[in-house]
């Protein structure tokens, strides 16, 4: 039986790494194709599309918990950020309709700035400390969101958010109007499931291609030192509060990107889609995958937002019930992963993080890529 | 006063094992719904003599106890021991999940709806104490709180299990060649910390008349905050934390906010001359030895009290003296606090008659806490740090 895993295993393992990549992409891109050709129904591309929005915001937080080492329990509130910002400037609220362009960029800036605002002093705190900062921060913000009904409605929520259209509604207008055919004018809105799931899905793509190229580079490098050793990369000349604050930025703007395709997604937005237990089921979907690693994170957000929608129709419990239950395993997966299996279901290469009694070896191994490169040394190891 | 029950017990096990027991408050909800559970399956009412009413509360009390006692074993045992030894934000998680397998089972267990206890004239009691109408509950609250304080203290400092508690938080391995069972020791915290929970649960319930399944995040939270405040790891330190968050919320909605406009512009005061007095003191290490006199260094001090306009003369480029004048970015960072905080002070003054809605009630034990852990994480009374060496 031993060797009968073991051949298995090893047959799995011959196949290049970029081969399952660009499979799992492949079929990704393909999903909605079953939709069209009438194999699934649309409620799974919806079912889709947020799980792709998830995987967006798994990726976000896996930059600061994963990559960094800093645990961020509010993370939810740089993605309200997002999806306020757009709400506000693009309903009938204020009356504003900004075009998406400068909406996205608008949203990943105001929570970005959040982030600075809640980095800039939390950041020289202990893990655990900033941990219960960031819970506390994304509490208030969801409460102010609650409690300032003039500006954001309180618990009702903003209805009623714009169409999107990529080229904004002036343009669009405009060329509907000098008479396009009827494909292409439908393309210049996008409101169905298959439109946002192909938009969300590059999303996803980019913002995976940006990370892994963050990841193996300069900056990456640092974050990994800095999780795994901060004295150490101290001493090898990283500035751990810019390097922190360049990751607590970077997240906090992808979660406010994420916010803007939220809002424009599902159209209505409200605090109850902000709380603490959204933070946590994002956190659970990077432990799930594996902390710093980008194909485990989209795996992870994707298995935990999809799987109890497929377990939910199959088993057809009530809603309430099985809401219960869905809780319930997730705090029973963070416990297992942690305990069990703490680098996640796709390990990362660099991780030795903090996990099981580490094998000597692979911990030299592992300080020696992240430091010796810091330093320069790459030439002696080989 | 109930948060310090919950406190207690959070700085017991930070004080021990050195992390954040998250699911904490959700032992002290357990701790709650089985005495309630206890109390409805007895049958308890204000018919009942005297003696069987006694009988009933003690039996109730030996649930709440008990069960939270339990449970607490088991999450010890399962979730927090394989995970000793590792960096201190994997038992977070751990816990986070805890505290969430916790809840859920309670809302599988009792269903979503609140529990309630049966009313009782004991629990609405009151007396006449200097002119003020006092619950005699909120008293028994607050001498069972003193009382386990006292007791808990003493646990600590001058018992042979306080000794190796203290000895477990200092060093886990020297303790162990010492011939300390560590695993007893933390279990045996565990088992004091969950008994605490789950009184706290008890009388809450009793205090309340109810109890809702998500209660325990909250009252976590608070406990968490209130252990802060007071230095967490440390005991009186718990009591005072919780006395000053309770006083804080109590008084923090109903207060003008005028007043807290006038706190605000105190405090900036106060900010900016600590700011000015701590920030050259790390700098001056830069000064060669032998000018630093102490006439010099009061010299520089006077200098930095008016460092404002040092800043400003900074931030238009005019260094007076690389030694002397404040960083760029120091100055940056001096004025958008100052901005900010004048900002939030200009608000409070516009609302000036106005008072803090209840609504925000839940916010203020939150700012507290963000506010204790930037600025204070020793707390009021200080950590109690006993660093390896």
């Amino acid at each position: 039986m031993a060797a009968f895993t073991q051949t298995v295993r090893s047959a799995f393992t011959k196949v290049p790494r970029w081969v399952y990549l660009t499979a799992a992409w492949v079929l990704a891109a393909l999903f909605p194709v079953l939709n069209a050709l009438d194999l699934v129904q649309t409620a799974w591309i919806r079912v889709g599309v947020l799980s792709l929005l998830f995987a967006l915001l798994a990726l976000g937080l896996n930059i600061i918990m994963g990559e960094t080492g800093l645990l961020n329990l509010g993370y939810i509130a740089f993605f309200a950020f997002g999806a306020y910002t757009t709400a506000l400037l693009s309903s009938p609220k204020f009356d504003l309709h900004w075009p998406f362009a400068a909406l996205i960029v608008v949203s990943a800036l105001v929570a970005m700035l959040g982030g600075f605002l809640i980095g800039l002093p939390t950041l020289r705190l202990r893990g655990d400390y900033l941990a219960i900062v960031t819970l506390a921060f994304g509490e208030i913000v969801r409460l102010t969101i609650v409690n300032v009904p003039t500006l954001t409605n309180g618990p009702n929520g903003i209805t009623g958010i714009d169409f999107l259209k990529p080229l904004g509604p002036g343009v669009t207008a405009r060329l509907q109007s000098a008479g396009l055919p009827q494909a292409v004018s439908n393309l210049l809105t996008i409101d169905k499931p298959t439109e946002y799931y192909y938009l969300v899905l590059v999303c996803v793509a980019l913002g995976a291609l940006l990370l892994s190229n963050l990841k193996n580079s300069r900056v990456g490098r640092a974050w990994n030192a800095l999780r795994e050793d901060e004295l150490a990369a101290v001493s090898s000349g990283i500035t751990a509060s810019r390097m922190k604050l360049l990751s607590v930025l970077l997240s906090s703007a992808i979660a406010g990107f994420a916010g803007s395709l939220y809002a424009y997604y599902s159209n209505v937005i409200s605090p109850e889609s902000f709380i603490f237990m959204q933070s946590v089921i994002v956190v659970c979907m990077v432990v799930l995958g594996g902390m710093g690693s980008i194909p485990g994170v989209i795996l992870g957000a994707i298995v935990l937002q999809a799987l109890p929608q497929v377990i939910r129709e199959s088993a057809g419990a009530a809603r309430s019930e099985f809401e219960v239950y869905r809780m319930l395993v997730f705090g029973v997966i963070i416990v297992a992963m942690v305990v069990l299996r703490p680098e996640g279901l796709l390990p990362d290469k660099l991780w030795r993080g903090q996990a099981h009694e580490a094998d000597p070896r692979e911990l030299e191994r592992t300080r020696q890529t992240l430091f010796d490169l810091e330093e320069g040394e790459q030439d002696l190891e080989a | 006063m109930i948060y310090a029950l919950i406190a207690l017990g959070y700085t017991m096990v930070y004080g021990v094992l050195k992390f954040i027991n998250f699911a904490h408050g959700e032992i002290f909800t357990i701790g709650g719904y089985v005495s309630a559970f206890t109390l409805l399956a007895l049958g308890v009412s204000d018919s009942m003599s005297f003696a069987t009413l006694a009988g009933c509360l003690l039996l109730a009390l030996l649930g709440a106890v008990a069960a939270p006692v339990i449970v607490g074993l088991v999450v010890e045992r399962v979730a927090y021991r394989p995970l000793r030894g590792r960096s201190r934000i994997m038992p977070l998680l751990s816990a986070i999940g805890v505290s969430i397998v916790l809840q859920q089972l309670i809302i599988l267990i009792f269903g979503p709806t609140p529990i309630t206890m049966p009313t009782l004239k004991i629990a609405s009691a009151a007396v006449s104490l200097f002119g003020v109408r006092v619950r005699v509950l909120a008293l028994a609250i607050i001498v069972i709180s003193a009382l386990l304080m006292v007791a808990l203290s003493y646990l600590v400092r001058s018992t042979r299990i306080g000794k190796a508690m203290r000895a477990t938080s200092q060093d886990m391995e020297a303790a162990e060649m010492m011939g300390i069972e560590t695993d007893k020791t933390i279990v045996f915290t565990f088992i004091v910390g969950s008994a605490l929970a789950g009184i706290g649960g008890l009388l809450v319930l009793m205090y309340y008349g109810s109890l809702k399944f998500d209660a325990g995040f909250l009252y976590g939270l608070k406990a968490f905050t209130a252990a802060v405040l007071g230095g967490i790891g440390n005991i009186p330190g718990a009591v005072l934390g919780a006395l000053v968050l309770g006083m804080t919320e109590t008084y923090g909605v109903s207060m003008d906010l005028g007043l807290i406009a006038w706190l605000v512009v105190a405090g900036l005061v106060a900010g900016l001359y600590v700011q000015m007095v701590r920030v050259p003191r790390h700098r001056l290490l830069h000064i060669a030895n032998d000018r630093r006199t102490p006439d010099y260094e009061r010299r520089i001090m006077n200098v930095y009290r008016l460092a404002p306009y040092h800043a400003v003369k900074t931030l238009l480029g005019e260094r007076t003296d690389a030694l002397l004048s404040v960083s760029a970015s120091h100055a940056v960072r001096l004025t958008v606090g100052n901005i900010f905080l004048a900002a939030t002070a200009a608000i409070f003054f516009i609302n000036g008659s106005a008072r803090i809605d209840t609504r925000w009630q839940p916010v203020i034990a939150f700012v507290v806490l963000m506010v204790i852990l930037m600025f204070r994480p020793s707390g009021i009374l200080g950590e109690h740090i006993t660093e390896k060496v």
